[in-house]
């Protein structure tokens, strides 16, 4: 009878960068929920009692759709800079990453003309107090997202993400969906219902 | 013990002096003995305030101390935030960096460097944060006398060290849910580590709700006029919910974990049911979830009136005293069969938990609508009995894992003592706001002063009372600083003095020689 010798088993990966990081954002979306509750809460208050939100004409649907549009568009090429790695697929994870940082530069730029255009006073109001808090902390986490995936495809210039060592593109992944979220609530919250 | 070896390799063989080692340090039980120090000066400044204000409340017409009401006020919210994040959150936080990732079978805390961050965050946060409540600023005043940019400094500080504690609280959590060693499910895990794990989980969703009401009040004060958030008389209402129930009992949780763990090992038998108070434990967390009980933006029925307060404050009451009868079990079943005295830590461990349970009952009455006692002084001796019963479980734990942390031994006696002061200071601070918020007294006694404390107001016994207890609390806080420095000095410590069971006595003398352990052990084994 012969003797079968089996080999060690391979321990599992610890995916600690993906689970700090699911961690830390789901810090950072308890925050932007602490700020949506109190801006609905309060809204909902200013509009029970018949008071102006915004000023008329203030808040203008355009331009947040566009953001909007870029920040789900930014959310696919983040997919694909994910599934590139997986496939160990180089090219396609440069250009995936750089594309998202990219739109995620256009959406900074974008809300801080539109700020600029309606120069509405950030002590105008309860309201725009909101507004400025809100927008500026999720102009903050995006701009924290691209310097993330500034570091990520220098790391990949580097030939450091490959498939085996993806948990960073995954973790970045993770944060830069959670922005886009945040923004489909700003988005609808405050350029849609005002 | 896991001292590291680290810094040395890093600066190419230069031992780096004592400060440099401290600074730059991402040793686990560095960090750890660094957050524990903090807490504990903290602790002392934290106490010296509140004995001020009990000498203040003897006689309110006089304001002999402060001199004028907001003032008053400054030191008695500096005493409670102290108190919650500069002292037992991070002394909490200090004892898991240390102890979690050997009770999980990790070589070394995940993320070390974000560890040490976390720690640096708080640290400078917290200086921001008392020189703030020091120079006339504070979080704001009934009468809004205070210093603008003195208010915005300490706001600043108060966002750097809910920073500080969300950064080293993903490592503690990472550490425990990817870094356990082979084998160790999550049922399985020590006490401590889970009590770590389900507080940890509510402070990460409920600190950044308290950062997002510290940034709005910040911007709006810093505007060029406070329209709303930053008017000084409403910020303390805005940030309260954080310092009374239920949002409280997230704070102190971490003293079940430390109670079960130290009990029976100390007793000698096991949990009768480990998963169960595995279970009362997460149950406890999710009932302190306190972030939706901002009654400054309430519309309609009062939050606090409304039935998932009320519900809320009763189902807990019953949790603990399953947790409590869990742990009489496990010593009634250890009686008999230790040859010497009971530890130190396991009195303190107990009581403790007793503590949290007076703190619930008095959450309870506070929820019942008739008594009226939500604003009234009930609200700070629930806040007394249940921090300070996280300061006991904080003490104990020194205690029990100081030899692990350390690496050398300090005589129980004094320990115990300082604790026992604390514990009597403890019941001699609650019992007599019990009482006066039974009489009608405010919560913030200067807001009242013809109530509050002058010799015609009948409560003026019960503030003599209440500050014979802050003056025990004091003491028994700088009996424990002292200890500390006694163990520095000590003999070294046993690997396992108290016979152990749980992982982190068992673990041998680790040389942590990289940034990354965890990585590079599995990138070795060829995962």
């Amino acid at each position: 009878m012969s003797s079968t010798t089996f080999s060690p088993a391979v321990p599992n990966r610890p995916r600690t960068l993906v689970i700090g990081s699911a961690l830390a954002t789901s810090g950072v979306l308890m925050f932007f929920g602490g700020l949506f509750a109190l801006y609905f809460s309060r809204r909902a208050d200013a509009m029970a009692w018949g008071t102006e939100w915004f000023p008329e004409g203030a808040i203008r649907l355009p331009p947040g759709g566009m953001n909007m549009a870029t920040m789900a568009l930014s959310a696919i090429t983040m997919a694909w800079a994910v599934y590139s790695v997986i496939n160990n697929d180089r090219i396609h994870l440069y250009l995936a990453m750089a594309i998202t940082a990219v739109m995620g530069v256009a959406m900074l730029n974008q809300t801080v003309f539109y700020f600029n255009d309606i120069a509405l006073p950030i002590d105008h109001s309860e309201a725009t107090t909101f507004l400025f808090v809100i927008v500026g902390a999720h102009m903050a986490m995006v701009l924290v997202g691209v310097f993330w995936l500034g570091l990520l495809l220098l790391r990949a210039l580097g030939g450091q993400d490959t498939s085996r060592n993806r948990d960073l593109v995954s973790a970045a992944a993770l944060y830069w969906y959670a922005a886009v979220v945040v923004y489909m609530v700003i988005w609808f919250g405050i350029y849609i219902a005002k | 013990m896991t001292e590291t070896a680290a810094d040395t390799t890093r600066t190419g063989g230069v031992v780096p002096t004592a400060l440099e080692a401290a600074v730059t340090t991402t040793d686990h039980l560095r960090i750890g003995r660094a957050w524990l120090a903090s807490g504990a000066l903290l602790l002392v400044a934290s106490l010296v305030a509140g004995l001020l204000v009990s000498v203040e409340r003897m006689d309110l017409t006089g304001m002999a101390v402060f001199g004028d009401v907001d003032s008053l006020f400054r030191f008695w919210s500096a005493y409670r935030v102290g108190l919650v994040l500069l002292v037992v959150v991070p002394v909490f936080v200090g004892l898991a960096t240390a102890v979690v990732p050997l009770q999980v079978g990790a070589s070394s805390i995940v993320f070390p460097r974000a560890a040490a961050l976390g720690f640096w965050v708080w640290a400078l946060g917290a200086a921001f944060t008392v020189a703030g409540f020091v120079i006339d600023g504070g979080l704001g005043t009934p009468g809004a006398v205070s210093r603008t940019d003195a208010v915005a400094l300490t706001l600043l500080g108060l966002l750097m060290v809910i920073g500080g504690i969300c950064c080293a609280t993903v490592c503690i959590l990472t550490t425990i849910v990817a870094g356990r060693t082979a084998g160790m499910n999550l049922s399985r895990v020590p006490l401590f580590a889970w009590s770590v794990l389900v507080a940890g989980s509510i402070w990460l969703v409920t600190l950044p709700v308290l950062a997002a009401n510290t940034v709005l009040i910040y911007v709006d004060l810093t505007g060029r006029s406070a329209v709303a958030f930053g008017v000084e008389d409403t910020i303390w209402g805005q940030l309260s919910w954080a310092f009374s129930h239920p949002q409280v009992y997230a704070f102190a949780l971490p003293l079940v974990g430390i109670a079960g763990d130290i009990v029976p090992v100390a007793a000698r038998r096991r949990h009768g049911n480990h998963r169960a108070l595995l279970v009362l434990t997460a149950l406890i967390g999710v009932l302190s979830f306190g972030a939706y009980a901002q009654a400054a933006f309430d519309i309609g029925t009062p939050i606090r009136e409304q039935a998932i307060f009320v519900v809320e404050a009763f189902l807990i009451v019953p949790l603990v005293l399953l947790v409590l009868v869990g742990l009489v079990d496990v010593l009634r079943r250890g009686v008999g069969s230790r040859r010497t005295r009971m530890p130190a830590p396991l009195y303190l461990s107990v009581l403790s938990v007793l503590f949290l349970l007076d703190g619930t009952v008095l959450g309870a009455l506070r929820a019942v609508a008739p008594l009226d006692l939500l604003d009234r002084s009930t609200t700070g001796a629930q806040f007394t009995f249940t921090i300070g019963a996280a300061l006991l479980a904080a003490m104990a734990g020194t205690l029990w894992w100081g030899d692990l942390i350390v690496g050398r031994v300090v005589p129980q006696g004094f320990g115990l003592a300082s604790a026992l002061a604390v514990a009597v200071g403890i019941v001699l601070v609650a019992v007599p706001d019990t009482i006066s918020g039974f009489m009608g007294l405010t919560d913030f006694t200067g807001g009242d002063l013809g109530g509050a404390g002058n010799p015609e107001s009948g409560v003026d016994v019960l503030n003599t009372v209440a500050l014979v207890g802050s003056a025990h609390l004091l003491v028994g806080a700088l009996g424990w600083l002292v200890t500390g420095v006694l163990r520095l000095r000590g003999a070294r410590s046993l690997a396992d003095p108290w016979g152990g069971h749980t992982l982190e006595w068992s673990t041998s003398p680790v040389e942590v020689t990289s940034e990354s352990p965890l990585l590079d052990a599995t990138v070795e084994a060829g995962a």
